[in-house]
């Protein structure tokens, strides 16, 4: 084929201009470590990590939140473990009052000792976190837990006033947990209490009376019934931290597949990279001797 | 005699052979320039006899070595590289935003979904449900960022296809006036190659506009037309092409020809004008309706949802965004005035604490949306499986551009191999017509000599 002078100049120029271009590409692949620069160089790849992104994000949400109800669990756990220590004590009393060697005045004192007792369960009851929120309400946070009405009659003047919703937290793609417990035996328990004590502190009292010893008795059971249902509030709360864990543990895991079948799809090889450097280099360099070559052969040289 | 005259035609035809060269390696490096030779071709004995040889050489006629088939052929290599080259900017750019994880829709989404679900931790508290305000305010900022970005693009497409309007314009009369000339030129007869070479360059430069149809004609001219038949010159007159603005946006682009007006169909234009046309009603377009109804939908289905539910103080839920299409400074915005506190996540008036309603906003990340360029898909995938579309069409264009860059430097080689100028070849020329020069001299001092002998006999 006949061949124009300027066509080398040309050709040159065009291979100088590919080679920059692909040289500019890999570098700037290297720079960020992007296999990908922009979603046309592989479409499909695009979406794929575009979409693990998405689940990271979510993934990383669900763990936070379940870090989040972990703390608001034991938190919790917490106060359930004070009351119960409460309702232990209050029965140490009851059990001691039933005991018949005690002298009107003794009852007297175990019933003044009552009373800093259920002031204590109230108020644990009705504990708020830092926004004022009741802990144990249910839905109705803004509402107390217990509310005392000091006009009743003694053995109603406690009502439980929030209710028995769970609040629900998402920890998992269509997975919920209950944050909260209610506290909904408390009312029934401290009207319990309430009774016995206004019972336990009339001064000519006498443990003997089956009057009084039935009193004492149904507080005995209401206690144990109160201490039976709080310990299974604080068992549940254990159980939830184990399925917690568990699925934090599942999450983690899908996380690390995740970023390591990103990394495959979007991580730079540098390895392949640095020898397309070379090769590309490589070709640009022999393009440009091969063109210093040719364009020095001109037969007006040698006329 | 005729020894002296023949001698005398070589030299003239040696002389003009030799003007012919210098021309060539004068222009070795013009661009487009069409290298010429002679035609030289032996004369008839002008006297009867049988030992007349001949009466020398004539230079018949200068050649262009030129085959129009070739220059067909790079034009339409230009058609197709100036339509693939002019989207492809607008493509890359409109990647590398959308493209871009950080930046993007799908990063502001992620973010809001995770703010609404981190409220449900805690649904009654502040410092959560302010997260879920920032977060959409900072949503919204990214449609109308986006939506920013593609309306400027629009913007920059019709101002674009105004610019290559004119230039088509410009290059057609600039085309017709050469055609006149050309024809003056042949009539008057003056060699008129480097005025064919000028209108050929014209030519080529608007067959990168738009493609065009062109046809010889027997003064030396040639007509063009659009790919529709429309015509843009006739010999020495010119068309005038206009682009007017619709309401919609769109641009309706016409040619006037003498009395008559044809109206263009644009995605049929071909060239720069046509891939312009195919970017802004197959790319831009799409992709500006889906991103106005993702954020439409996501307003709809937020409000709506919202407006089912309860804020903590036992209000009815009030919307929290506001979408407007036309909006001039931006398409999604927060409702003004909203506060955390008057989101409504309980389900019921009376329990602040109830989260019923915040894990139904929570399920719209997977509710499916319709757009336009992708039918119904789930929120969440929205923006992935735009950026995808995007990405594929950008592909296509990528590799298409790479074959027409392929096909038009093969066509300029081969325009060239015909046409262009090879300086070593020149050279050879170059020897050879001062050899023929020189041996004309020399036969003219043989033939001197031999009357010098003659008349020395007779003295």
């Amino acid at each position: 084929m006949r061949v124009s002078s300027t066509q080398y100049h040309a050709t040159m120029n065009t291979a100088l201009q590919n080679a920059n271009a692909r040289l500019e590409t890999i570098l700037q692949k290297l720079a960020s470590g992007r296999k990908y620069l922009l979603p046309s160089e592989n479409p499909i790849a695009s979406i794929r990590m575009s979409r693990l992104s998405r689940e990271e994000a979510t993934l990383d949400q669900y763990r936070e939140n379940i870090s989040v109800l972990s703390d608001r669990l034991t938190r919790n756990e917490r106060y359930l473990d004070g009351m119960s220590a409460d309702m232990l004590g209050a029965r140490d009393l009851m059990v001691w009052a039933a005991d018949g060697s005690s002298t009107s005045a003794d009852v007297n004192a175990m019933a003044s000792s009552l009373q800093p007792l259920m002031d204590s369960l109230f108020y644990s009851a009705n504990i708020q976190d830092a926004e004022g929120r009741y802990e144990f309400s249910g839905s109705a946070t803004a509402t107390r837990t217990v509310t005392f009405d000091a006009a009743a009659p003694i053995g109603s003047r406690y009502t439980y006033t929030g209710n028995t919703d769970k609040q629900l937290v998402v920890v998992g793609n269509g997975v919920t947990q209950p944050a909260n417990v209610t506290l909904d035996e408390m009312a029934a328990l401290l009207n319990q209490l309430d009774s016995v004590r206004d019972v336990l502190t009339v001064p000519t009292v006498n443990v003997n009376d089956a009057a009084v010893r039935a009193v004492v008795k149904a507080t005995i059971e209401g206690i144990d019934v109160a201490l039976e249902s709080v310990s299974s509030k604080i068992a549940t709360l254990g159980g939830a931290q184990n399925i917690l864990t568990t699925l934090e543990n599942n999450h983690a895991n899908v996380s690390l597949s995740n970023k390591q079948a990103a990394l495959i799809l979007g991580q730079l090889d540098y390895a392949e990279a640095a020898v397309k450097v070379n090769g590309y280099t490589t070709a640009v360099q022999a393009t440009q001797k091969a063109y210093g070559a040719v364009s020095k052969l001109s037969l007006f040289d040698v006329l | 005699m005729s020894i002296i005259y023949n001698a005398l035609s070589g030299a003239l035809a040696a002389q003009a052979a030799l003007a012919t060269t210098s021309q060539n390696v004068a222009n070795v490096m013009t661009p487009g320039y069409t290298r010429q030779g002679v035609l030289l071709s032996a004369v008839q004995p002008m006297h009867a006899g049988k030992l007349s040889s001949g009466s020398g050489v004539s230079v018949d006629a200068l050649i262009r070595f030129s085959d129009e088939y070739k220059s067909m052929q790079m034009w339409r290599a230009a058609t197709e590289l100036g339509a693939r080259n002019a989207a492809q900017p607008y493509l890359t750019q409109l990647e590398q935003v959308m493209g871009d994880d950080g930046s993007g829709i799908n990063s502001g989404l992620d973010a809001f979904f995770s703010a609404l679900n981190a409220a449900s931790v805690d649904p009654t508290s502040s410092p959560l449900r302010q997260q879920v305000i920032t977060a959409a305010e900072a949503l919204a900022q990214r449609f109308n960022s986006l939506n920013q970005v593609m309306s400027n693009q629009r913007a920059a497409v019709a101002q674009q296809r105004l610019a290559t309007v004119d230039q088509v314009n410009s290059v057609s009369a600039e085309i017709a006036k050469l055609n006149q000339q050309i024809a003056n030129s042949r009539g008057a007869g003056i060699n008129p190659s480097a005025l064919i070479d000028a209108r050929d360059r014209k030519i080529d430069e608007l067959s990168g506009l738009v493609d065009v149809q062109v046809v010889s004609q027997a003064d030396g001219t040639r007509s063009i037309s659009l790919r529709g038949g429309q015509p843009l010159v006739l010999g020495a007159r010119a068309a005038k092409m206009t682009a007017v603005y619709n309401p919609d946006g769109s641009q309706t682009l016409t040619v006037d020809f003498a009395s008559e007006s044809f109206t263009l169909i644009g995605n049929r234009l071909g060239g720069q004008l046509g891939g312009l046309d195919w970017y802004e009603s197959d790319v831009l377009v799409p992709m500006l309706d889906s991103v106005s109804g993702m954020a439409e939908q996501l307003a709809t289905n937020v409000n709506n949802q919202l407006a089912a539910g309860f804020a903590p103080d036992g209000t009815p839920g009030l919307p929290l965004f506001d979408f407007d299409s036309t909006g001039v400074t931006g398409i999604l915005k927060l409702r003004p005035g909203v506060v955390s506190s008057e989101l409504a996540f309980s389900s019921n008036a009376a329990t602040p604490g109830n989260s019923d309603n915040l894990m139904q906003l929570i399920a719209l990340r997977t509710q499916p949306v319709t757009l336009p360029a992708l039918g119904a898909v789930s929120l969440a995938d929205a923006a992935t499986q735009l950026v995808g579309t995007l990405g594929t069409q950008s592909q296509q264009n990528q590799s298409s551009l790479d074959t027409a860059e392929t096909v038009r430097n093969q066509a300029e080689e081969s325009w060239k191999a015909t046409s262009g100028v090879n300086t070593d070849e020149e050279a050879v020329n170059l020897m050879q017509y001062q050899q023929l020069y020189q041996a004309n001299l020399k036969v003219v001092a043989v033939a001197n000599a031999l009357f010098d002998s003659t008349l020395a006999m007779i003295g």
